[in-house]
């Protein structure tokens, strides 16, 4: 059985990416902190389409929760190990910096960083040992360019980026690659209260992104097809930045 | 004392390390430095982790590596962790 974790897979790009990673026969491991309705209608979706899965509750931004999670699991499964994780998790907080509340700051930044760390380091041991896995960060635009109002949510995501580079060139000889995807406008509810049609206007490609589209730049990246492909950063995003 | 016998550990962990890293049982000596006889880096250490985690059944941090230079050191600290286990 190979095994792909997905962090905050409850809806959106996470749920298309859990579905995505389930057609190409991953067992997924549905990873959700409040919404165990919207996680528990991922896994319906994961068996829908021929796989399976389970739900596993954690707070990526407590590494306690993360551990006892992650320890619990390896009890279950003994000689087994999580090969491909997709670091998803993450929310916006905007607000011009001016008036964004510390606290937003923070946020921001434990759930998409901190939460990187505290779950990509428990499994790296078992990817190295084992010498192979798959690790995909999901960015965004503004992590490479930063965004008016997203003052917290660029750092979090260029931190990722960074952390992305930096990762992979500790880890490629060990067959383990690490590299992200940076979506530009997508339609999820991250984006729900856009302007959708005044935005596309700006967007070559003339309109938003899908969830699925993204899934599908994922599941190449943990594809055995990309091994050669690691410390980079792919844009999803119509053309809007190159 | 604990009640560890030593020099099967010892034996034990020679023969261990030299199927692990495929290397001559006779050059894994008290004083040989650990990691350049068994032409490890940091990244490496991920495997002894694991050889100790699969033999000795208990958990091997980084940080636990950080005094472990020669041989001798290895064994004594896995000797000293199986006695505080026992």
């Amino acid at each position: 059985m190979k095994y792909a974790l997905v962090t905050g897979a409850s809806k959106g790009i996470g749920r298309a990416v859990a579905i995505q990673l389930a057609r190409d026969g991953y067992y997924i491991i549905i990873n959700y902190n409040s919404s165990k309705v919207g996680a528990t209608k991922t896994l319906d979706e994961v068996q829908q389409v021929g796989s399976a899965g389970e739900l596993m509750k954690f707070d990526v931004t407590d590494a306690g929760e993360v551990k006892v999670a992650f320890d619990g699991w390896a009890q279950n499964h003994a000689g087994e190990y999580i090969e491909v994780l997709v670091n998803n998790a993450g929310i916006r907080k905007d607000n011009l910096m001016m008036w964004m509340p510390e606290e937003d700051w923070h946020e921001v930044l434990n759930i998409s960083l901190q939460g990187f760390f505290n779950v990509t380091q428990p499994l790296l041991k078992n990817m190295l040992a084992k010498k192979f896995g798959r690790i995909v960060n999901i960015a965004s635009l503004s992590g490479i360019k930063g965004l008016p109002g997203q003052v917290n949510y660029a750092a979090a995501k260029g931190g990722l980026i960074a952390a992305t580079k930096a990762l992979a060139l500790e880890i490629a000889r060990k067959n383990v690659t690490v590299n992200a995807v940076a979506p530009g406008f997508i339609s999820t509810d991250m984006t729900q209260g856009l302007d959708e049609k005044e935005l596309s206007k700006n967007i070559p490609a003339g309109r938003f992104g899908t969830a699925d589209e993204v899934a599908s730049l994922v599941s190449f990246l943990v594809s055995k097809q990309a091994s050669y492909i690691t410390g980079e950063v792919i844009s999803i995003n119509g053309g809007l930045y190159t | 004392m604990g009640n560890v016998n030593t020099e099967e550990v010892i034996e034990k962990i020679r023969i261990i390390l030299a199927e692990e890293f495929e290397i001559d049982i006779n050059t894994i000596q008290p004083d040989a430095n650990l990691m350049q006889t068994l032409e490890l880096d940091s990244l490496d250490l991920v495997d002894m982790v694991v050889l100790v985690e699969q033999n000795f059944g208990f958990t091997v941090t980084g940080k636990d590596f950080a005094n472990i230079k020669t041989f001798r050191d290895f064994y004594g600290f896995i000797i000293e962790r199986m006695n505080a286990a026992e």
